[in-house]
């Protein structure tokens, strides 16, 4: 008989040290081959699966249906098969879960911010000024905790305070040396996000009776917000908090987008294998707009503006149940038909749970299409730290006059809503002024 | 019959009740408070804290007078008009009646004498003192009812010769002989009391300690100095019958001890919650041991009904009560206040010497096998203590050998009741030994003492 295998937390990303079971596909006792899903976790960017490294039956589940286990933990066991036992399979089967993997971050801000883009109101990533807060300024503790923190070698950063204003308290260290000590030993510096921070989230004030809660008079029912539904919140408040947003919006004649989409359509799916949609093309025209603004393509940190070497977008995917944003990474170099393909493996990997977190880590420009539903204008809210965003509308054949003759054309608007504390109401009309000419004469062959 | 709504009513107008409501009203609640007796306050100010304080400071003032020929002055025998000592103490307690009535008028809260009790999770039902039900519709309840005095099925107080802590309050002389049965606080600080003011006094414990909560070491140096003023301890003995026989006295009788006779007898033995007919079976309000069961934010198992102070099961304590009534209406208010921590809750005995505590007792720790170091230092070396002539006790530390944590502190001085708050302030900081012996005391004071002990918790006490 082989000995178990252990099934470990794969590491999901820089800086993201502990997920939450959303649930398991198998129960102990159960057969599962390899590559197959054997639990699902949530992290605070991504919802993902996690495969069975080997094949075999599971022999334990360590942890329940919403608890949160950190990198590196013992998740389950698999008594394997005989054929499908490998001595590389016992201890880190997973290809990112092995010990070597598992360096101490030296970060202090978690690389969690902003990375998922959204429509305005859906995100996942945390709020950036939130953890930066938490990250570099004052932390309140007690004598007593900070001498327990330095005999023990503990980062009060990592420790969540419990105590007047988020003060740190003797339980507080305790716990976080309990909960380091018992999940994973590897882990005792790493980061915690706070749980409490209810940035967008005010209390109200309810009453009760026998019969249940009230809000002014109304019979309600409570519920928990999911951890995604709860950091969505926090991203949107801060957001506004932090940026002063403004929206200009453009008309821009899509027929050359249409016709060209038209002719190579069925070329191309045979040739690719998947559909060249408007999404793509239109993110090729972002890209090579936003090359001549970089203005539009920067973070604000304090009193500096940070220029990113790369324009990498996210593109919001609908989901079930939400919403995700993955991001194109160094779009800058892609053509068309790289663009495309981009999209298309993030899009289908975002649909089957299978994004890791730095796939919506590093977007420096967002794009919200909520003309697939119809919309003609929206007003989406910056992914911070971000300054721009662009939204597309539905579109719509209307009578449009050209050179005096009116004539039908497919005609979408364009909106740029961007940081006014960085850009100015001319320069979002001057990029939206050349997205316009850069569509309208649009002429890149998809199929190369 | 009435209706009126609001969005608290409390029950109970005592120091858990009266505040509880002030600081709902502060915070924007419409606030009714009931109260049964004649007069707000409850216990505490009525026929507790208040008015044996200010007999207290009586006495201290005819102890020092006493003394004064030490200080330079001359005098002759000194003597009291007892009648004018309880003028005085009614006065006091008038005073803050009527100070209470202001704060609830000026905190717009609707006073409504008579016998509250829960009538649903959101009526609480007033029975006036003329028989007139009135019905308070509110979105919460506070239980604050206090507790009364326990009583002994074998002795019962007959309030002529047989006194509780109430009556004895109303007594017309300074008995010329009292045994004080049971030892507690309530018990210990009357006999402190009269005997200071003259009276022949006998405690009578049943436990191997009086004050059987405090730490041994400090209650044996309270014991050496009530001996010193004449008090009688008797510990491990049980009381058996009391005979009263008018103006001859009561028959005490113990056992395995020959009778004895005293004009008066005080029965000390405890306190119980009050929480009969105030509603809690209609509403299926949990209890345990006879005390309402809550939450740590003092919810009990209806949402709407909160309860504190004595009917609960936490320290029996005025400031207590207060505590967790504010905490409780922040809680309604929703806000997250902290949740109390009842190491740093001080409990305070004023007799004298006073004693002092927060946190665990020697026997505690010991007990609970918890590794503890002591810094310990006396007054009797310091200069100010000399000057006040305060120099009985010491200030005892218990604190963590490996961090410096406080885990209990006990003070035993003239002052000990108003030095223990620079600990509590430590203890809910998690301050340890270090910045204690590290913060700069004034010169000269008793409080002195407070960071010489924490030096020699750290092994260097400077002035010994």
């Amino acid at each position: 008989m082989a000995d178990q295998a252990k099934v470990l937390m794969p590491l999901m990303g820089e800086g993201v040290h502990e997920a939450t079971l959303v649930k398991w596909f198998k129960q102990v006792g159960q057969k599962i081959n390899k590559d197959e899903p054997l639990l699902e976790v949530s992290t605070d960017k991504v919802d993902t699966e996690i495969p069975a490294p080997i094949s075999g039956v599971i022999g334990a589940c360590f942890f329940k249906e919403g608890e949160s286990i950190k990198v590196n933990a013992v998740i389950a066991t698999i008594n394997p098969d005989a054929e499908s036992v490998a001595p590389s399979a016992h201890q880190s089967p997973m290809p990112k879960a092995s010990l070597e993997n598992i360096a101490p971050t030296k970060q202090d801000v978690p690389a969690d911010s902003a990375q998922a883009v959204s429509l305005s109101t859906h995100d996942k990533s945390m709020s950036e000024k939130n953890t930066r807060m938490h990250s570099h300024g004052p932390i309140k503790s007690s004598p007593l905790v900070r001498k327990i923190a330095k005999e023990k070698g503990v980062s009060l950063r990592n420790v969540q305070g419990t105590g007047v204003n988020g003060r740190i308290t003797k339980v507080d260290i305790l716990d976080h040396l309990e909960n380091a000590a018992s999940k994973t030993n590897s882990d005792a510096v790493g980061q915690r996000i706070p749980e409490n921070t209810h940035e967008g989230t005010p209390k109200l004030i309810t009453t009760f009776d026998a019969g249940g809660e009230y809000l002014e008079g109304v019979k309600v029912r409570r519920e928990k917000m999911t951890q995604m539904r709860r950091l969505i919140a926090q991203h949107m408040v801060q957001s506004v908090k932090t940026s002063p947003h403004v929206t200009t919006t453009f008309e821009i004649d899509m027929v050359k987008f249409v016709s060209l989409r038209e002719k190579f359509k069925e070329e191309f799916r045979q040739k690719a294998g998947f559909n060249l949609t408007y999404t793509a093309f239109i993110t090729h025209a972002v890209v090579q707009v936003l090359k001549r603004y970089p203005l539009l393509n920067v973070s604000v940190d304090g009193d500096d503006i940070l220029f990113k070497d790369d324009i990498n977008i996210g593109v919001a995917v609908a989901l079930e149940n939400g919403l995700i944003v993955p991001v194109l990474k160094q779009a800058q170099y892609l053509n068309l038909s790289g663009v495309a393909k981009g999209v298309n493996d993030l899009v289908m990997r975002a649909r089957t749970k299978k994004l890791m977190p730095d796939d919506v880590k590093g977007g420096t420009f967002s794009i919200t299409n909520p003309g697939l539903f119809g919309s003609l204008f929206s007003n989406p809210i910056i992914n911070q730290p971000q300054v721009a965003m662009l939204s597309v509308g539905a579109i719509v054949k209307r009578p449009v006059v050209i050179e005096d003759m009116i004539a039908i054309r497919p005609m979408c608007y364009f909106g740029i809503t961007f940081d006014h504390r960085i850009v100015d109401g001319e320069g979002g009309a001057r990029f939206l002024k050349d997205l316009k000419e850069f569509i309208e004469m649009y002429d890149e062959n998809p199929i190369f | 019959m009435q209706t009126q709504t609001y969005d608290l009513v409390v029950i109970g107008s005592g120091p858990g009740g009266e505040v509880g409501a002030i600081r709902a009203a502060q915070l924007g609640m419409k606030v009714a408070l009931v109260e049964k007796a004649a007069h707000l306050g409850g216990t505490c100010l009525n026929v507790g804290c208040i008015p044996t304080k200010s007999l207290l400071a009586s006495v201290t003032h005819f102890v020092k007078l006493q003394h004064s020929e030490e200080l330079g002055f001359k005098t002759g025998k000194i003597s009291f008009d007892w009648s004018k000592i309880m003028e005085r103490k009614e006065k006091i307690v008038g005073g803050n009646r009527n100070g209470l009535l202001f704060l609830m008028k000026k905190n717009k809260i609707d006073i409504h004498w008579g016998v509250g009790s829960l009538k649903s999770a959101t009526e609480v039902e007033v029975v006036g003192k003329d028989g007139v039900t009135l019905t308070l519709k509110t979105k919460h309840v506070l239980l604050a009812t206090g507790s009364q005095v326990a009583e002994l099925p074998f002795a019962q107080a007959n309030h002529r010769n047989i006194l509780t802590s109430d009556s004895i309050l109303f007594i017309d002389h300074v008995p010329e002989s009292l045994a004080v049965v049971g030892g507690g606080v309530v018990g210990v600080e009357f006999a402190s009391l009269f005997a200071r003011f003259g009276s022949k006094v006998t405690i009578i414990e049943l436990a191997d300690q009086i004050l059987p909560y405090e730490d041994a070491e400090t209650v044996s140096e309270l014991v050496k100095y009530f001996r010193k003023q004449g008090i009688e301890i008797e510990t491990s003995t049980r009381l058996n019958k009391l005979d009263d026989h008018g103006d001859k006295g009561v028959d005490v009788f113990t056992e395995g001890k020959e009778k004895r006779s005293f004009k008066k007898v005080l029965l000390s033995i405890g306190r119980k919650p009050v929480t009969e007919n105030i509603g809690l079976e209609k509403l299926k309000v949990k209890t345990e041991k006879g005390f309402i069961s809550v939450d740590s934010h003092y919810r009990t198992n209806v949402p709407s009904v909160f309860a504190i102070g004595d009917i609960i099961n936490t320290p029996a304590l005025a400031h207590t009560a207060s505590a967790e009534a504010i905490h409780a209406v922040e809680v309604m208010a929703g806000h997250e206040p902290q949740v109390i921590n009842y190491e740093a809750n001080p409990s305070a005995v004023y007799s004298y010497p006073e004693i002092a505590s927060i946190g665990k007792t020697e026997e505690q720790l010991k007990k609970s096998s918890t590794p503890y170091k002591i810094g310990k230092f006396p007054f009797a070396p310091m200069a100010k203590a000399k000057i006040e002539g305060a120099t009985e006790g010491f200030v005892k530390i218990l604190f963590d050998p490996k961090y410096g944590e406080l885990l209990g502190v006990h003070i035993v001085g003239a002052k000990a009741t108003e030095m223990i708050a620079e600990f509590v302030v430590a203890k809910n900081l998690e301050t340890t030994v270090e910045e204690l012996a590290a913060s700069i005391h004034p010169h000269p004071t008793l409080s002195e003492v407070a960071m010489e002990a924490a030096h020699a918790a750290l092994g260097g006490a400077i002035h010994l």
